[in-house]
């Protein structure tokens, strides 16, 4: 019984056994394989072969020639321009049902979660039904005598348009969670103190729910930059981007090293984005007081 | 005062769904008036207060602030301060910041603002608290920021929503002084909504008694306090005892009222009959207590047996068990001669000390 009692109560006996099993977990199949990447990545391939023949020319190549770093950019500009979307698309759905949506909140939250219910592909599959060529929106603009669009067809937009359908409820989900605990009698302050609403929002609303936007561009801006199923499949010729530039290394080119070094800049780019949006919150500021009220 | 009222509202209405939740409320508030909204919890007092913001639209009357027809003006334009029962800080402000903020909205200079700050934190003594942020105040500190934040833009009307409901008592009774301090110095008229008769007696020159929507009586506080004009407002106000009884002899100057099977001389009740269920609200300090009939000199003198004798510091509440098997809460002094637990003793008091109204259809 003693014995029990003892390693019941020692802390640290506690805390390995909590913290253990998943440790171990993230240790196995993560922090290895991320290592192993960095690792190969400053090595070079030939015929197929990993060769340990330590060089930074891997990364020369990423970041210094152009047929690269050019679909760095336009994955990057790419991600961006799907978060901003989202963001502003977002923020009122999220503000409307926080604010008006009652006893039905809960219900008008999950239904924007709906599409999770069937798989990626499906999904994707789904959006080319309606923007392809023969898709919803072009066979009902060419029944009725219209030009087709040609913009949905297979390009970059027809890409950014399935990017922001599959990560919209990400965005919306971070910032309903903040505005649930957002305590909407604050903005009535702000009215009868002078603030008009607009200047209300900017005021009151918008900082006090900055920390759960961050959260939701970081949600979707980091699966974005990393999307290669949606730009193959919606994108067309053009539609390529850096991650689909990679699967390529590890695929037929088998250009291993080279691979692992665009996986490495992909993961610091997301991190630098991760750092950026870190440091714009402030915790005090963001009205977070920690667990004592 | 109706010349120089700052707040006159005419005739306001306003619903929920079907609730009224304020039914054709008149009243005005001088310029210099520190004015109570006294009122059960969902007597439409908040209600009321909310319109006068701007923060809900009344369905009929108006409301004018400093002459000016404001009914359906937003909240921003009307150039009021308001405090809240939960302080409403906002959380990533600075005290500071939060004082400020009327006068940012109104577009006032750094330097300025600067100016009413140091004024308003001297006013209400928070000086060297301005960099803190609201979580790391006290709730007497977080209550004076609010009041700061509602005066410093010197409005033309202070309102105020149970601004001290969340005080612990000995905080409370600070409080309630350092308002009324703020009210007289500054000269701001204050509209001040409370469930608690005592701040209202203690701060308010004039108070409005409310009650499922409606004014029941409006005065200076003491002759709400005194001559309540309505049976609502009778049990509301003060602590009093409650007699029912019927009448026996109602339109006389006096009547007399049979209290289960005890004879008692009131007020005339104006057209009671004979029969007429009426009640009697008497306050616990206006009965006379003594350890023998001689004195008492009152109209009304009954005998009793003290059941017990609460203690309460400078006063103490004797119950005393009446021949009629009812009993009475009498307020003196915490010790009275010869008066002890089961001590036979004298109650009495004069006419004018019961309020008496006519139940109708003898309804409690």
């Amino acid at each position: 019984m003693r014995g029990r009692r003892a390693l019941h109560l020692d802390p640290r006996v506690r805390f390995a056994t909590l913290v253990g099993p998943g440790a171990l977990f993230i240790v196995l199949f993560l922090l290895i394989p991320l290592l192993s990447i960095v690792v190969f990545s400053f090595w070079r391939t030939e015929s197929y072969e990993l060769i340990s023949d330590w060089n930074v020319n891997n990364y020369e190549a990423v970041l210094g020639e152009w047929i690269y770093l050019k679909f760095l950019l336009k994955s990057l500009a790419m991600a961006a321009a799907v978060s901003a979307i989202c963001l502003v698309y977002a923020w009122p759905c999220a503000y409307l049902i926080a604010k008006h949506g009652g006893r039905y909140k809960l219900v008008l939250v999950l239904l924007t979660a709906a599409p999770f219910l069937t798989g990626i592909l499906l999904r994707i599959t789904a959006m080319q039904q309606i923007l392809g060529p023969i898709g919803l929106v072009n066979m009902a603009l060419m029944e009725l005598g219209a030009q087709p669009i040609q913009v949905l067809m297979y390009t970059n937009i027809a890409s950014a348009v399935g990017l922001i359908y599959l990560w919209i409820p990400f965005m919306l989900l971070a910032i309903y969670l903040s505005l649930f605990n957002f305590n909407f009698e604050l903005l009535e302050v702000a009215k009868v103190n002078g603030a008009r609403p607009w200047r209300a929002f900017f005021e009151v609303t918008w900082p006090l729910n900055w920390m759960g936007t961050a959260i939701g561009i970081v949600l979707v801006f980091i699966p974005t930059f990393a999307a290669s199923v949606t730009p193959r499949f919606l994108g067309g010729p053009n539609g390529s981007m850096f991650v689909n530039r990679l699967e390529h290394q590890f695929g037929s080119a088998g250009t291993w090293a080279l691979g692992s070094a665009m996986g490495v800049v992909m993961c610091v780019a997301s991190l630098v984005v991760i750092f950026v949006l870190w440091r714009t919150v402030r915790l005090r500021r963001a009205g977070f007081t920690g667990a004592g009220a | 005062m109706s010349d120089q009222a700052i707040l006159r509202i005419e005739a306001v209405e306003k619903r929920f769904g079907a609730v009224r939740a304020v039914d054709g409320v008149s009243l005005e508030v001088g310029s210099r008036e520190f004015f109570a909204l006294l009122g059960p919890s969902g007597s439409g007092k908040t209600t009321l207060l909310r319109i006068v913001s701007g923060l809900e639209a009344p369905d009929r009357g108006r409301v004018e602030i400093g002459g000016t027809d404001v009914t359906r003006l937003p909240p921003y334009l009307r150039r009021i301060g308001m405090v809240f029962q939960d302080f409403l800080l906002f959380p990533h402000r600075t005290v500071a910041e939060n004082i400020t903020f009327p006068l940012k909205m109104q577009g006032r200079t750094v330097a300025e603002r600067r100016e009413q700050l140091d004024w308003i934190l001297g006013f209400v003594r928070m000086e060297g608290l301005e960099n803190r942020f609201p979580h790391q105040l006290s709730g007497g500190q977080k209550q004076r920021v609010a009041l700061a934040r509602g005066l410093v833009s010197r409005p033309e009307l202070l309102l105020l929503d149970e601004p001290l409901a969340n005080l612990d008592r000995e905080l409370r009774k600070e409080m309630e002084i350092e308002v009324r301090r703020y009210q007289e110095e500054l000269g701001i008229p204050f509209v001040y909504v409370t469930h608690n008769q005592e701040e209202a007696l203690t701060m308010s020159d004039r108070m409005a008694v409310m009650h499922q929507g409606a004014l029941e009586q409006i005065g200076p506080k003491l002759e709400v306090y005194n001559a309540p004009a309505t049976r609502f407002v009778a049990s509301f106000v003060g602590a009093p005892n409650k007699l029912t009884g019927r009448a026996i002899e109602g339109d006389g100057a006096r009547s007399r009222i049979d209290w289960d099977g005890i004879t008692l001389i009131a007020r005339s009740i104006g057209n009671a009959r004979p029969g007429d269920a009426v009640e009697i609200y008497l306050k616990s300090e206006r009965i006379a207590l003594s350890a023998s009939a001689d004195g008492i000199h009152h109209d009304n003198r009954i005998e009793g047996t003290v059941r017990d004798i609460i203690f309460k510091g400078q006063f103490a509440d004797y119950i005393v068990r009446t021949g009629n098997e009812a009993e009475l809460v009498v307020s003196g002094p915490p010790s009275i001669a010869g008066v002890d637990r089961g001590s036979r003793v004298s109650l009495g008091w004069p006419v004018e000390a019961a309020d008496v109204f006519a139940t109708e259809d003898g309804e409690p």
